[in-house]
């Protein structure tokens, strides 16, 4: 018997997994229900509303060319927001899309900046200190992109809610408190699939992670966002973690920072329990993304150009 | 008009030539069947416009695995169901090309807009235009196109329907839903009505071989307003056939018809069919099964034809005969055996270079036949026969012979049909065309079983039927069963609803699965048709035949008991001649022996006087036979080329 049979047979609960993600840094979390973090049941039958607009973002981009020792890279972001309505199809509300071009300009030789300049016409700098240091370079380039998704995701964000009817929610994926504005939306939630950063410590933390299935925390209060907004969160188990790793199946909801949050947490922990279904398959994460923000990422897809797709064959290109 | 689909291509599945491929909102009017445009209004590639027809649909989701819906339900059905969000779903469908424009250079299918197709497209994509729009125009309605609401005319070309250049029309489908039969009924009122006035006068003749199905083709039917509105859609009256002739053999008693048409108020109009030696004796190889056979039996036949029938012939044993009718033809034979028993003390066995075994079976053949077929054979001679040489245009000629013994249809069959191709070979018909109707082509022209007469006689019209105007329309219910050649050569084929393990046959390998699940399922009133101009099978709609159903027509008309000797004596005579007082004949033949009025009464039908009471008084009083008046022409038909080859 291998020895870790032996600790299952003796009370170790049986599970699986790998490296996960990178830790990020957060600022502790501060209880606003319960003395301390519990897990409580979510109620059986959800209410679901009857109008959600879904919000997800994309993001492409890949190294096109080399000025010297300086990639120059094509990028390629968007945000959609479809919204579902009785029948449950999804319809698109709002597309934002961005193409530009990433390099480090000051480093470039004349020639080919004012080239890339003339052509290109959107593009974003990147600091000349990471010039000569290709994995500093692609990590700026790939924050760059990833900023540009984001403020593509929040202006798409707030036109939603300035149009967003009185019984309609918006479900985004990612952090709420971007935009202030969305973060104090009443009928607006995030939906975070990555624990990076951890809020909790000590036996709240291991109550987290071990959250049964179709249970949510405590709610606590966290900032986040570049402007520090403050929202209420929860863990919330969609699929049971035994078998597999601490967070699967674990989603962070992020809701406005109010008494009506910790009131209606059980509630809408309901409703996004039964968004579980139908699977995101064949999305990796599947069991940390919801169905309809799969869907929006799909379309998305569709939408992006394919002359931006990076090139998937490595071997050396014949002459023609 | 707003475009329902766009063409889209894969490396998988790209566009060819001949299909392509589109996809349509989740919910949309086209189905399988359904004619689309691609290209036109501006959405072209220069102006390329292709026509489709729908072959095959697929809808899918984004889901991997039907195990993920599974767990997405946590096993149960019900749950999957309360999903909030519907999976992203397609409506993929697969067209095949029936026509481009412009037709060269032949080219893939342009990845542009798709479009319903209306009048003038499906006019376009089946060809029709070439002969709906010409100077001589020879378009024949067959029925409606309908798909999303819309419904559009189609047309088939007299050319490739009637002749010359194709001929022939095949149905098939399961029994008992009305579509075969009514189908026929339709497409003849149609071809009636627009069969064009340059290819000259066109006329039917429809064997009706099971039950009341043909015998009210002149009485109207119910029409619904619905059916009125595509017989108005299509030009074609919502009227019963207005001249239909209904001819059935007598009974055995020889005065009553043999036929479900004989209620009071309409049996007036159905003609008896009644055939003597001379009509048979044509045909004597229809009698003849496989076993009988041979070169004797047929040199035999044809002494007889040549040397006995008609003319006056000593037999050699000191009779003179002059053989007219099978009691005749009885005669003849008795004398001939009688004359071998006792002039030659039965020590020979052979006359005029017969063998006797060849005589007897010869003998009992043909008087065989006026036994088993009484009623359609006379033992007397009279003959009541078509209208040969005066056949009208666009009239229905319906042979009842739904319950005249097989041996009797095969001959009815085998005769009508020579008669036909022999007028129409010398065009004494009085008609350019004929349409011949015959059911139950599994039973007449099976692909396995024996050569019949009947069979070679249907390859025969099948294949050479079309340069003479003799068109075959033949139903069936298995097609896959008929002889190849004789479905092979029908230009024009219907499918009505089919038998799946049909469908399973070679015959259907280049349906696509999802049309013959239509098939399979085809309501009544529907049909796909093939036609030389339509590149693909296209399903149609027609309406209600105007005429009142066979099964309807025995409810309304019920036929009526026989009627005793007399009645019906007063009725054949009172067809003749409206004038006749049925006491008046009642009284003549009161204290007659009934054969003799039957002689006299088939005489009176022969002859068609003007005073029939008169006539018939006339004939009663004496023996009526071999009365220089009666002798008839003969012309004998000529066998079947293929059949004169034979052996036999």
């Amino acid at each position: 018997m291998s020895w870790w049979k032996s600790l299952v047979e003796a009370g170790a609960v049986p599970g699986s997994g790998s490296k996960g993600e990178e830790p990020e840094a957060a600022e502790r979390a501060e209880l606003v229900e319960d003395g301390e973090l519990r897990a409580h049941a979510i109620p059986e039958q959800p209410r679901v509303p009857a109008a959600v607009a879904f919000l997800n973002g994309f993001e492409r981009w890949g190294v096109r060319a080399y000025d010297g020792v300086i990639p120059l890279v094509e990028a390629y972001v968007a945000a959609a927001v479809r919204r579902r309505e009785g029948r449950g199809g999804l319809l698109a509300l709002g597309v934002r899309q961005r193409r530009f071009a990433v390099a480090a300009l000051a480093g470039m030789t004349p020639k080919l900046r004012q080239l890339l300049e003339q052509s290109a016409g959107d593009i974003e700098p990147v600091d000349a200190e990471f010039v000569g240091q290709p994995a500093r370079y692609l990590e700026q380039v790939e924050t760059i992109v990833r900023r540009a998704r984001a403020h593509l995701e929040r202006e798409l964000a707030e036109a939603t809610i300035a149009s967003l009817g009185a019984e309609d929610w918006l479900v985004l994926d990612g952090l709420l408190s971007r935009s202030p504005a969305v973060a104090r939306h009443p009928r607006a939630l995030g939906v975070i699939k990555s624990h990076g950063a951890q809020f909790l410590e000590g036996r709240g933390l291991e109550r987290a992670l071990t959250l049964p299935v179709r249970h949510r925390t405590s709610v606590f209060a966290v900032r986040g966002g570049h402007t520090r907004t403050e929202t209420y969160s929860w863990y919330l188990r969609l699929w049971p973690w035994e078998g597999n790793d601490l967070l699967y199946g674990l989603l962070r909801i992020e809701a406005r920072a109010h008494p009506d949050s910790i009131a209606r947490a059980s509630e809408l922990s309901s409703w996004l329990w039964s968004e579980r279904a139908p699977l995101a398959t064949p999305a990796t994460r599947w069991d940390r993304l919801l169905y309809p923000l799969h869907q929006v990422e799909e379309y998305l897809n569709a939408l992006a150009p394919r002359d931006v797709v990076p090139r998937s064959s490595r071997l050396p290109r014949l002459a023609s | 008009m707003n475009a329902i689909g766009r063409v889209v291509a894969t490396e998988l599945k790209p566009a060819t030539p001949h299909q392509f491929h589109f996809w349509t909102a989740i919910e949309t009017s086209i189905g399988i069947g359904a004619i689309v445009k691609v290209g036109g209004s501006g959405t072209g590639e220069e102006g390329r416009v292709v026509y489709g027809v729908v072959t095959e649909g697929f809808a899918y989701s984004d889901l991997a695995t039907p195990l993920h819906d599974v767990v997405g339900a946590e096993g149960d059905p019900a749950r999957a169901a309360e999903a909030p969000t519907t999976r992203q779903q397609i409506r993929y469908w697969t067209a095949a090309v029936l026509r481009q424009t412009p037709e060269e250079p032949l080219q893939p299918v342009p990845l542009g807009q798709v479009f319903v197709a209306d009048d003038a497209d499906v006019a376009q994509a089946l060809r029709m235009d070439t002969f709906l729009y010409s100077a001589t125009p020879t378009a024949i309605p067959v029925g409606l196109y309908t798909s999303g609401g819309r419904d559009a005319p189609v047309y088939l070309d007299a050319d490739f329907l009637l002749g010359p250049e194709a001929a022939h029309l095949n149905i098939s489908g399961v029994s008992g839903l009305a579509t075969k039969t009514s189908a026929v009924e339709f497409l003849l009122a149609s071809i009636f009505a627009h069969f064009p006035g340059h290819k000259g006068r066109i006329a039917a003749v429809c064997f009706n071989v099971k039950g009341p199905d043909l015998c009210f083709l002149d009485q109207p039917g119910d029409l619904s307003d619905e059916d009125r509105r595509r017989y108005e859609r299509l030009g074609v009256p919502a009227e019963p056939f207005r001249n239909v002739r209904l001819f059935a053999p007598l009974k055995a008693d020889g005065v009553n018809l043999n036929t479900l048409r004989t209620h009071p108020d309409l049996v007036g109009d159905v003609e008896p069919l009644t055939w003597g030696l001379q009509e048979v004796v044509d045909f004597a190889e229809v009698l003849l099964n496989r076993d009988d056979i041979d070169a004797k039996a047929d040199a035999f036949i044809d002494f007889l034809r040549d040397r006995v029938l008609g003319r006056t012939f000593d037999d050699g044993f000191g009779g003179t005969h002059r053989v007219q009718t099978f009691a005749d033809l009885d005669g003849f034979f008795r004398s001939v055996f009688d004359g071998l028993e006792i002039m030659a003390g039965g020590r020979s066995d052979t006359w005029r270079t017969h063998h006797i075994a060849t005589m007897r079976k010869v003998r009992n053949r043909l008087l065989n036949i006026s036994t088993r077929c009484k009623g359609l054979v006379t033992d007397d001679g009279a003959s009541s026969d078509l209208p040969w040489k005066e056949f009208e245009d666009r009239t229905v000629y319906v042979i009842d012979i739904a319950n005249v013994d097989p041996l009797g249809q095969d001959l009815v069959f085998a005769r009508v049909v020579s008669k036909l191709r022999e007028q129409l070979e010398r065009r004494e018909l009085g008609v350019d065309a004929v349409v011949v109707f015959v059911d139950e082509l599994n039973k007449y022209a099976p692909g396995d079983g024996p050569d019949t007469y009947v069979k070679k006689m249907l390859l025969d019209i099948s294949e050479r039927g079309r340069y003479l105007g003799l068109v075959l329309f033949g139903a069936e219910q298995f097609r896959s069963q008929v002889h190849r050649r004789v479905v092979g050569n029908a230009g024009t084929q219907l499918f009505g609803r089919m038998d799946m393990d049909e469908l399973a046959t070679p015959g259907y390998q280049v349906l696509t699965p999802a049309t013959k699940s239509k098939l399979a399922t085809l309501p009544i009133g529907e049909l796909m048709v093939r036609h030389p101009h339509f590149t693909q099978p296209i399903f149609i709609r027609f309406p209600k035949p105007p005429v009142l159903r066979g099964r309807d027509g025995v409810e309304r008309f019920p036929p009526a008991a026989d009627v005793p000797f007399d009645d019906a004596v007063v009725r054949q005579l009172v067809r003749l001649d409206r004038r006749v007082r049925p006491n008046q004949v009642k009284d003549l033949i009161a204290d007659r022996e009934q054969e003799d009025v039957r002689r006299a009464l088939a005489a009176a039908r022969q002859k068609r006087p003007d005073d029939a009471f008169a006539y018939f008084r006339k004939v009663l009083g004496a023996r009526v036979e071999s009365e220089p008046h009666l002798e008839r022409e003969h012309h004998a038909v000529p066998p079947l080329n293929p059949i004169s080859d034979e052996p036999y």
